[in-house]
Parts: C-alpha cells; structure tokens; sequence
C-alpha cells in the first residue's frame, strides 16, 4: 500500500515540483545580502578560504534609478592575484570556481559611470562556501533522494563540514601553539646574547683604548 | 487522498525551508562607516551572527578603541548598539519581516576590516499557514535540528575570526622580536664604535691641549 501511495506521489509530484523550483529559484533576492557601492570607488568583499573548496555566488543589481537599473562591473582575483572572473557593464551574473590555493578571496564592484545615476548602486550578493554551495538537486537526482531522506543527507553534509571546521581550527591551533613557544625561547636566547654581545663591545672597548694610550704613551 | 495531500504539503513546505537557509559570510573593510542589508523574511525567525575586527593597526598601545556596530530594524528601531568592540556575537528574534540593517562605524581615520557572518532561522510554525494546512512534525524537527547545527557553525566561524586575528598578533610579535633585537645589536655596536672614535679623536689633536 506504501508503494502504491508513492507511485501515486511520484505521477503529480514532478509538474508541481518543477514549478515550485523554478518560481523559487529565478527569485532575485533569494538569501543574500544587499550592499550599497559608492559612485566612485570600489567596495571589496572578501573571504579567507582554504583550498578545494566550491564557492558559488551571484550578484544582482537592486537599486533602481529613472527607470533603469545601474549597471556595475565586477572582478574576482585569487589571493595569488589571478583574475578568476571580470564583467563590465552588467546588472546581474553569477560566478563559481573551486579555491586552488589558500587564502584571502576578493571580489570587487564598482560603479560603472556610463549611467548617469547621481546616487549609490545597492547590490544583492549572494555568495556560498563549502556546503552551502552543494548543489543538492542533482545529488537527489542523481540517487533518487527526496522528501526527509534529502533533508537528513543535507544535515549529514553540515555535521561532516563542521567536523572539517573543527580539526582545521585544531591544526591552526597546533601550529599557532608552535609558534608562540618559538618566540618565547627566542625572546630567552636573544636577551642573553644582547647581554653577552653588550659585555664583549665593552671589553672590546676597553682594551682597544688600554693599546691606544699605551702607543701615545700616556699610561 | 488526505493523506496524499498531507504529504504534498509536507513536501512543500520541506521544499520552502531549502530556501530558507540564509546564511552569509564575508569580510569588509570599513574606511568610515559602512552598512550591510539582510531581508528577513518572516516575523519571529532568529538572527544570529558575530563579526570580528581582523586587521588592527596596533602600534604602541595594546588598547584599541574599536568600532562601533548597531543593529537597525525595518521600522527604525536600533536593536542593538555596540561602542568600541573588536568583536562580538549578537542574537535576536526578529519583531518583523523586513531588511534589517548593519552598520559599522570606524572612529579612526585607518581602515579596518572586518569579518562578518549573519544567520537568519527559519523554524516552520502553525502561525502562519491557512486553515486546513498542518506542518508535519518531522519537518519542525528537522528544522530545529538544522537550527542547531547552523549555531555550531555560526559559533566555528568566530572563532575561526578570533583564530586569525591570533595568529597575525603572534607572527607580528615574531618579526618584532627578530627585528627589533638584531636592530639593537648593531645600535650598540654602532654607539660603541662610535665613543672609540671621538675618545681617539679627543686624544689626538695635540697631547699638549688636552693633559687629562
């Protein structure tokens, strides 16, 4: 009887699915922030992120002026300084790229100043790391997930994420720990050896200047 | 057949909290005062976030006077207002549905950057569906659960902020420890060097001016 109820489910899900997907997923302002960009100038967001890490985001323009959305242009640069993504003139894209190196990611907008718009240009930004950025639809077509079960596979993604968090928090910590009991005997030693160093210019002093008197005969 | 349309229900509202997972992180950096926008989307749903101050220009003092960080609601409430923070988690019931502002004000003419991270929950309730709706109780658990999980992560990525912040303070505290200490090595042999020098030449403009 179970099996009937899901073949039954299965024949008036799809159309209503797809619909719902698509009104949902062409939404403009889905879950992002919103950001005002200066006439002039640039505004850079960035983030530090490790590598092999999926990062997706889009961008829309919101603000309107005089009937026409401004237009902004966008560049996204590696912590290595390659570009990864360059629009002009654009109101809306979207960009991916998985992180090669670790690092400082930085996405700059500014202003593009063909449209003579005479305020600030509000930018809906949308951008996703990691998990957050897992494209879970194809994951349930691809094994047939839907309803609780995608639901629990999603919150086994956020537990394993959170555990990689954690033992890269605790790498980071090790590392710093190291660090800090480096510089700690660093500080001992090179006390000890600006008093050695002290103590051998004086004597060095003292006997050059004993010879010096010496040779002009005044001792 | 009710229960079929139960379980599209259900299945619809499951497909809405996909949506509804809002989270963001970033980092800015604020020259004089600089101000985020989040839309909430339904009244009741918890904001959660935190943000650090990642790049303090420390020199002499180990005392910074921060920024100053305000939280304003659609209707013009200020929800919360923080003077002279390096950093700090903050949490709220939104009172309603709206864009939500966060601001940040940097007293000192250098600019700061800032690493941000805002979450707003969703938990599905009877509130808000018509009448002959119900939420199934596995999707509210489901929910809280997801909840949960995201406060963990939520709580990760400040200290995953602080971490850094750590680290730059721990490896500027190396360099200065190499640089300073050489630079004053050759300070001392400089001086040294240098009271040699105008010892000799004391003595040596004539040894009849100078009979000591």
């Amino acid at each position: 009887m179970i099996k009937d109820s899901n073949v039954q489910m299965a024949m008036t899900f799809p159309p209503l699915l797809v619909v719902l997907l698509l009104a949902l997923s062409t939404g403009p302002l889905c879950d992002a922030i919103w950001l005002n960009i200066p006439k002039t100038g640039t505004k850079c967001v960035s983030e530090e992120i490790h590598s092999n890490v999926v990062v997706l985001a889009d961008y829309v323009v919101v603000s309107v002026e005089d009937g026409q959305t401004a237009a902004i242009a966008v560049k996204v640069t590696s912590p290595y300084g390659n570009n990864l993504h360059h629009s002009e003139n654009v109101t809306y894209g979207r960009f991916a790229f998985t992180t090669e190196e670790a690092g400082n990611y930085l996405a700059c907008f500014w202003s593009d100043n063909r449209t003579r718009g005479s305020g600030e240009v509000v930018v809906n930004i949308d951008w996703k790391t990691g998990i957050a950025a897992k494209d879970w639809e194809s994951v349930a077509r691809k094994e047939k997930l839907q309803g609780v079960e995608l639901e629990l596979r999603k919150l086994e993604g956020a537990v394993e994420a959170i555990h990689e968090n954690l033992l890269y928090l605790k790498s980071r910590e090790a590392e710093m720990r190291s660090t800090s009991e480096t510089t700690n005997a660093r500080v001992a030693w090179f006390s000890i050896m600006s008093l050695g160093i002290c103590i051998v210019v004086s004597g060095l002093q003292v006997w050059y200047l004993k010879r010096f008197f010496q040779k002009k005969k005044l001792i | 057949m009710e229960r079929k349309w139960r379980k599209i229900w259900g299945l619809i509202g499951l497909l809405l909290l996909n949506f509804v997972n809002n989270v963001s992180s970033l980092s800015l950096t604020i020259t004089k005062v600089e101000c985020v926008y989040e839309i909430v989307r339904s009244e009741g749903d918890i904001v959660s976030g935190n943000f650090v101050v990642v790049d303090h220009h420390i020199f002499w003092s180990s005392d910074h006077p921060g920024i100053d960080f305000s939280i304003t609601s659609p209707g013009g409430d200020i929800l919360h207002n923080l003077k002279g923070t390096s950093g700090d988690k903050f949490s709220f019931k939104a009172p309603r549905s709206g864009l939500y502002q966060f601001c940040f004000h940097n007293p000192l003419s250098t600019p700061e950057t800032i690493a941000l991270y805002i979450h707003i929950g969703h938990i599905p309730n009877e509130h808000n569906l018509a009448k002959n709706e119900h939420v199934d109780p596995i999707n509210v658990k489901i929910a809280e659960l997801r909840e949960a999980l995201e406060a963990v992560t939520t709580e990760q990525k400040y200290l995953k902020a602080r971490d850094a912040v750590h680290r730059r303070t721990n490896e500027s505290t190396k360099k200065r420890v190499i640089g300073y200490t050489v630079g004053e090595y050759i300070l001392l042999t400089i001086a040294s060097v240098l009271q040699v020098v105008y010892i000799r030449r004391l003595f040596s403009k004539s040894v009849g001016y100078n009979r000591i």
